[in-house]
């Protein structure tokens, strides 16, 4: 049961000092940046993020400690991102009939990714993971997060962590021939 | 016989602040050996909007809303 938080001056006091704050400033950028990431929409991310911590807020007594905090996290928003697209996925993404693609492209998975830190960078770092099959996109996302084993990783995407390891090579070789053209 | 060569001072502070932005560009020239790498170094700087911790404490502060009656949610319909 979620308990009314007591009486603040301030809505930021009212969290202050209790374990959903912890667990709120420990894990609230990695959710806002997969949110971003896999919704494309910074006001999306950000309502996304919101609508998860208040479900793990109101969920927070079913957690059995099974699993990590970040990946119980990492569930949720994983849900939640689904459940916005449904719909909306079939309009406007790429469809995964084309992945053979990346298997001609002529990008190398261990070419390195020469960048220059301008604005523009995050734009194209999005511009190539919208590009991406969703299933390659949440695959680098995961992976990125290095307190994510590939075990975890496999159980949020259910397969095995063998099979994450295999589509992960794909998944890099696919981001970088899209983020190469995106420059 | 410089002379020719000396930039008045506008085409100086053109010139020098060309340079800058070469410098500068080349400074933050980096190479992320792997996609997760550079996704790594994307999400360190981005940051959380402040506005997020705001509203969640807001919302906490209400009462949760009453789940949806069975057949809301077999036929749909939504909260609101």
């Amino acid at each position: 049961m979620s308990r009314p938080l007591a009486r603040a001056n301030s809505p930021l006091e009212a969290l202050r000092d209790s374990k959903f704050a912890e667990i709120y400033n420990e894990h609230s950028k990695a959710i806002f940046y997969l949110a971003l990431r896999l919704l494309s929409d910074p006001e999306k991310a950000e309502d996304a993020t919101h609508d998860v911590f208040l479900k793990a807020f109101r969920k927070m007594d079913q957690f059995r400690g099974e699993s990590s905090w970040r990946t119980w996290l990492y569930r949720i928003t994983i849900n939640h991102c689904r459940n916005l697209q449904q719909g909306w996925n079939e309009r406007h993404m790429f469809s995964n009939a084309d992945e053979a693609i990346w298997e001609t492209t002529a990008a190398k998975s261990d070419s390195p990714l020469r960048v220059l830190e301008t604005k523009e960078l995050g734009q194209r770092i999005q511009k190539a993971l919208d590009g991406l099959p969703p299933e390659y996109r949440l695959l680098l996302l995961l992976v990125a997060d290095e307190q994510m084993s590939y075990e975890e990783v496999g159980a949020l995407t259910e397969q095995t962590a063998d099979a994450v390891r295999g589509k992960l090579h794909r998944a890099r070789k696919a981001f970088t021939a899209l983020f190469e053209k995106t420059a | 016989m410089n002379q020719q060569s000396k930039l008045n001072p506008q085409e100086q502070e053109q010139a020098q602040h060309q340079a800058g932005a070469e410098q500068t560009q080349q400074a933050a020239a980096r190479e992320f050996a792997t996609p997760e790498e550079l996704l790594r170094h994307d999400a360190l700087h981005t940051p959380v909007p402040p506005a997020i911790a705001h509203r969640l404490a807001e919302s906490i502060g209400k009462p949760a809303p009453r789940p949806l009656p069975w057949w809301r949610r077999l036929f749909g319909g939504s909260n609101t």
